[in-house]
């Protein structure tokens, strides 16, 4: 069976070993999928082939494809659109925050630099979306 | 017109004397060249085709013949054949037309010799017969006249030229006195050279009004070089004609012409027995003349008379030549002056200190004892003037006439009354206009003429009564009526100067149009830097944006990395290792909250404003309710007067300002009661507030005061610069010194302007605006 990933979308390797960290702190062992940049998480996603994700962490700030861009890829594909996608980026700016709104993410969190609310924040987050909430189930593969 | 009784000489013709008599009533009409009177010293004949027509009436005494015995027989009567032959033959061969020439001298009707000179007129031969003193070597002419332009050509300037001039006349004639007159304009002549007998007056500078020599005396003087009366006392001798038809004869040419009684009786009033003189002419125009006086008669004989007329000619050419070069000359130093002032110009900043500072100034430039340039409300005077408050009223009238930008009047008092008050300081100006609205002008001022010179003469001296009782036109009461003419006149203003005058003007504007233009590069260039300073301004606000953004992640990596190996490694680690790195975890969070900071100030130059009219009482509620919690807990005491105004404000910006002024004011404040005070000084209402310069009048001043710990004057600016603190960083409270450059930058995007005023120890208050 296809275990259903958190997927990662972080080029950085220290803000991801952070999550990771994190998660351990947290006593979390869900399965997790990084992709480093905008481009390596659409290959991702396009390929049919591989599990739905159960949400999508995604950063804004990517080198090539930037985060904005690959969520408007994912609200545009017929096949992704319901995915769930939370944002965690540094940026505090409005226009970010309602860009991002704009082209339908579920929710927009800001990275503190701070470990102990980087962890709380995750630790709320993913109680959220993989224990609380009901996620959608895949699309039928054609 | 009939002859009297007692001029009727006997004889056989029929005769008429002709010519209106003149007296002294009616100079100024007096026909001079038509004076129907020779002066006696010798006979003037007049033929018409060979024929006698008229004749001076003093021919008994000369040559023993009656008038009418002259008129019968005519030339035949008068002269030996031969010389009679010698003559006609002359007179049908030389070109005599109104030019007089010597003909031979001779032995008249059996009498001594007489210098026999001839000229043809409108059709008439005048033969004029003037006695020989006998005994006196004949001078060459033209060898005198050599020997004296040799010693005119050194003389260096007119000056000196004139003074040679009045010497070798003086020597040639033996005349008592022998002066040079130089006519001004005006017609006024003045003695530039003198040379006299050692006992007389010297008449050398005096000035002469034109009165004195009326016009038509002057047209004649062009005409004919030379005059003398051989005895002022002379009895003038008629002229008779055949009938009384007879047109009286023109004598323009005539040495013999009888002189006007006006001008006997001048040079009576003036000591003077005989005179004679040689005009000095430019081009046609009378410039001068060489003035000769004799104590006592004295007839100057033919041969010494061309002489003179001859050195008369050649100066007259000299003197030309020598003025037109003094008149270059000033032409010249006009321009110099002008080149150094317009050079001064271009290098002085101030264009005043130019136009009269100390080397070239505008004496320097126009001939004149006095100027004044008023520029941008300053007036400076230079040099004889009228008082500053009448040249300031002057401007006023300047004002009021028709355009012109190159006004001058030798008159002034005549045009602008109030000018009679100074008359001897400007009864002439030249002004050149610079600006009619802002009163900018450049004067010159001449005083009135008879400030200036020495006249000839008391002009005060009462009219003169004639012997017989009758009041009669004498000299010096001609020179009292010119007197009326020039008071108040001054010398006139030259071609030359009016056109100094408009070049100044040019050049004085060209200065201010290129310094119009600079200024107006350099607003350009102004406005460029500004749009660029803008520009970069945004650059810097998204440079700084982005750069923050950045940098969060690497801070992050390093935290969390501290964090890890605190958690991971703290056991293992002694104190100081865990101390060291808690020290890490502290300093990533202290760079997080200035790069926050920095986000924050680069946020508020970014973002759009949205002004509106807002509340002020509702704004402040509304910050000190987010407040509240902090202001209780230091039990701060908050005062805010009801009654703030609405001002059109971005709300969300403004609450900040109020907001990180309250805090600072609580923060930065040691007092046992904390007191912060919030008001609104409405126009009009600011007291003795002084107040930075740029910030409008009807700017409403808010401010927020404390009781806290005061800032240095020295500081007064420093607090507002970015992360500039004045405390070490966890003193009161900590902060990333962002607050106050936040609150500035929020003011200034309101087109306001924000200062502190606070006295050390004792409190501070922050002023500010949110309206340009």
């Amino acid at each position: 069976m296809n275990v259903r990933p958190v997927l990662i979308v972080e080029d950085s390797d220290e803000d991801f070993e952070a999550m990771r960290w994190a998660m351990r702190r947290l006593g979390r062992h869900d399965p997790l999928e990084r992709c480093c940049d905008g481009d390596e998480a659409t290959e991702r996603l396009r390929d049919r082939d591989r599990p739905w994700p159960r949400v999508v962490l995604l950063d804004l700030n990517l080198p090539g494809t930037d985060g904005l861009e690959v969520l408007a890829f994912i609200r545009r594909d017929p096949q992704l659109r319901s995915l769930p996608v939370v944002v965690l980026s540094t940026s505090a700016s409005e226009e970010d925050v309602n860009a991002c709104y704009d082209l339908g993410v579920n929710a927009y969190l800001i990275k503190p630099v701070n470990f102990e609310q980087f962890t709380e924040q995750l630790r709320v987050t993913l109680d959220f979306w993989l224990d609380l909430a009901r996620l959608p189930e895949p699309p039928e593969r054609p | 017109m009939t002859g009297r009784s007692g001029d009727q000489p006997p004889g056989a013709v029929r005769t008429a004397r002709l010519g209106a008599p003149v007296d002294l009533t009616n100079c100024d009409r007096e026909p001079i060249h038509i004076p129907g009177a020779a002066q006696p010293h010798g006979v003037m004949l007049v033929l018409r085709d060979g024929q006698p027509e008229q004749v001076s009436g003093n021919t008994a005494g000369h040559f023993g013949l009656e008038v009418a015995q002259v008129l019968d027989g005519g030339l035949g009567v008068l002269l030996e054949p031969e010389v009679l032959e010698r003559v006609q033959a002359s007179l049908r061969s030389e070109a005599l037309d109104d030019s007089p020439l010597f003909l031979l001298s001779t032995p008249v009707a059996g009498r001594g010799l007489f210098d026999l000179i001839a000229h043809r007129r409108a059709g008439l031969t005048i033969l004029e017969f003037e006695a020989v003193t006998s005994g006196r070597p004949r001078v060459d002419a033209y060898a005198e006249v050599r020997r004296a332009m040799n010693r005119l050509n050194s003389a260096a300037s007119l000056s000196e030229f004139t003074s040679v001039l009045a010497r070798e006349v003086r020597q040639l004639t033996g005349f008592d006195r022998v002066m040079v007159y130089q006519f001004g304009e005006d017609g006024t002549g003045t003695v530039i050279a003198e040379e006299r007998r050692d006992d007389l007056t010297p008449f050398l500078g005096l000035r002469y009004p034109a009165s004195d020599i009326p016009q038509q005396a002057r047209a004649l003087y062009v005409q004919n070089m030379l005059r003398i009366i051989a005895d002022v006392g002379y009895e003038p001798a008629p002229m008779f004609a055949r009938g009384p038809e007879q047109e009286p004869l023109d004598m323009s040419y005539c040495v013999l012409r009888s002189v006007s009684p006006i001008h006997l009786q001048y040079l009576k009033n003036m000591g003077v027995g005989a005179s004679m003189s040689v005009s000095l002419v430019r081009g046609q125009e009378l410039w001068g003349l060489i003035a000769c006086h004799h104590q006592t008669p004295r007839h100057l004989p033919y041969d010494l008379r061309s002489a003179c007329e001859l050195l008369g000619q050649v100066a007259s050419v000299q003197v030309s030549a020598r003025q037109e070069q003094l008149n270059q000359s000033y032409r010249l130093n006009l321009k110099t002056a002008q080149a150094q002032l317009v050079e001064r110009m271009a290098e002085e900043r101030d264009l005043l200190e130019a136009l009269v500072g100390s080397d070239t100034n505008l004496l320097q430039l126009i001939d004149a004892p006095g100027a004044a340039v008023t520029l941008h409300g300053e007036t400076v005077l230079l040099g004889v003037t009228p008082p500053r408050e009448q040249v300031q009223a002057l401007l006023a009238w300047l004002d009021t006439q028709p355009d012109g930008d190159v006004l001058h009047t030798t008159t002034l008092a005549r045009e602008y009354p109030p000018a009679a008050a100074f008359s001897a300081q400007a009864s002439g100006l030249l002004a050149v206009r610079l600006s009619r609205s802002r009163h900018d002008y450049v004067m010159w001022f001449r005083p009135e003429e008879l400030q200036t010179v020495t006249w000839g003469g008391d002009p005060t001296k009462p009219v003169e009564v004639a012997p017989d009782g009758s009041d009669r036109l004498t000299p010096r009461r001609s020179f009292e009526a010119w007197m009326e003419t020039v008071r108040g006149r001054s010398r006139p203003w030259q071609a030359e100067e009016l056109a100094a005058a408009r070049a100044l003007r040019r050049a004085i504007m060209s200065v201010v149009l290129r310094r119009v233009e600079e200024l107006g590069a350099l607003n350009d260039h102004l406005e460029r830097s500004n749009a660029d300073l803008e520009r970069s301004n945004a650059d810097l606000d998204a440079f700084a944006y982005i750069a923050s953004h950045d940098l969060k992640e690497p801070l992050r990596g390093l935290h969390n990395y501290s964090v890890f190996l605190l958690e991971a490694y703290e056991h293992q680690l002694d104190e100081d290792g865990a101390a060291k790195l808690r020290t890490l975890v502290r300093l990533t969070q202290r760079m997080d909250a200035l790069i926050d900071s920095l986000l924050l100030y680069s946020r508020v130059g970014r973002v759009d404003l949205s002004f509106r009219p807002t509340d002020l009482n509702d704004l402040l509620r509304d910050v000190l309710d987010v407040l509240s919690p902090r202001l209780e807990q230091l039990r701060v005491q908050v005062q805010v007067p009801p009654d703030l105004p609405t001002l059109t404000v971005d709300r969300v910006r403004t609450g900040e300002v109020f907001s990180n002024l309250v805090t600072n004011a609580m923060k930065y404040n040691d007092s046992p009661q904390p007191t912060v005070q919030i008001g609104a000084l409405r126009p009009g209402g600011r007291g003795d507030l002084r107040v930075p310069p740029g910030v409008p009048e009807h700017a409403t001043v808010l401010f927020v005061r404390d009781n806290g710990i005061g800032i240095r004057e020295k500081h007064f600016e420093n607090i507002f610069r970015i992360f500039k603190r004045l405390h070490t960083r966890d003193q009161f409270g900590g902060g990333t010194g962002a607050g106050l450059t936040i609150v500035r930058k929020i003011v200034e995007r309101h087109g306001g302007q924000i200062w502190v005023d606070s006295e050390y120890g004792q409190g501070s208050v922050f002023y500010f605006t949110l309206e340009a």
